[in-house]
């Protein structure tokens, strides 16, 4: 499987990082669908632009950002300095229309096949794995 | 991502998006929103036929462009979504509340 990953302080990195990260990762995994490939990129920007809203208003936030795209498989894992996070990654329900935010979550849910936080050395950890598709 | 602002009419400003729409430009629209009800053009017509990726924060922008609008007495009307936007519309549901039209300039048409 292979790896490309991305080391960024925010700020003045910001959630672009993430997409140029991809534009990498995607050069060498052609063999995998694009919509298979969009919706991975939402889920991950999504989990990251969350990751990046948690880190304390007056502290960089440094994280490490690992893609790995396998033949049938998609993950990634951000892992970042903030402090742990007590946050419930369970809710699928969209927010009212109106509602300005709150589907973030609900939307990664819709696009990946696990989302999972856990605290691993001091960092927090965050991943999503979702099968893909070889391209046609 | 940028956006141009036109005048479809006295009171209808079309904004034609570009780019990704995601947390670093998701303000950018809020402003040009802003200007165009400031400048009595609270009609908003977001052409989003050239957004390359759109997020669950250019989804807020727009639904926080929407409520601007509608604030100031007009609306906002969505038209071309491009295949990604459009996908985050139907995830959320939001495309049972949004209208989409084929036409910019035409999007306020008939009211």
């Amino acid at each position: 499987m292979a790896a490309k990953s991305i080391d960024l302080t925010a700020p003045p990195d910001t959630i672009d990082a993430v997409h140029e990260l991809l534009v990498e990762v995607w050069d060498g995994a052609a063999h995998i669908q694009p919509g298979d490939r969009y919706r991975f990129e939402l889920a991950l920007v999504e989990l990251a632009t969350n990751v990046f809203k948690h880190a304390a208003p007056d502290q960089l936030l440094r994280c490490s950002i690992v893609v790995e795209a396998g033949d049938d498989r998609l993950a990634g894992t951000i892992y970042d300095s903030g402090p742990p996070v007590d946050i419930d990654l369970s809710g699928r329900a969209m927010p009212d229309a109106l509602e300005e935010s709150g589907r973030g979550i609900p939307l990664i849910h819709l696009l990946v096949d696990t989302l999972s936080y856990d605290r691993v050395d001091d960092r927090n950890r965050w991943r999503i794995e979702r099968s893909a598709r070889r391209a046609a | 991502m940028n956006i141009t602002v036109s005048e479809a009419s006295a009171d209808v400003a079309i904004m034609t998006l570009s780019g990704r729409l995601n947390a670093t430009s998701a303000d950018q629209i809020g402003a040009a929103v802003r200007s165009a009800t400031d400048t009595g053009r609270p009609r908003i017509v977001l052409d989003l036929a050239a957004v390359v990726f759109m997020d669950s924060s250019g989804l807020g922008a727009v639904v926080r462009a929407l409520k601007t609008a509608r604030g100031a007495g007009g609306d906002l009307r969505v038209a071309r979504p491009s295949p990604q936007a459009r996908l985050v519309f139907e995830l959320t549901n939001m495309d049972r509340v949004l209208d989409f039209f084929d036409d910019p300039l035409t999007a306020f048409e008939g009211g």
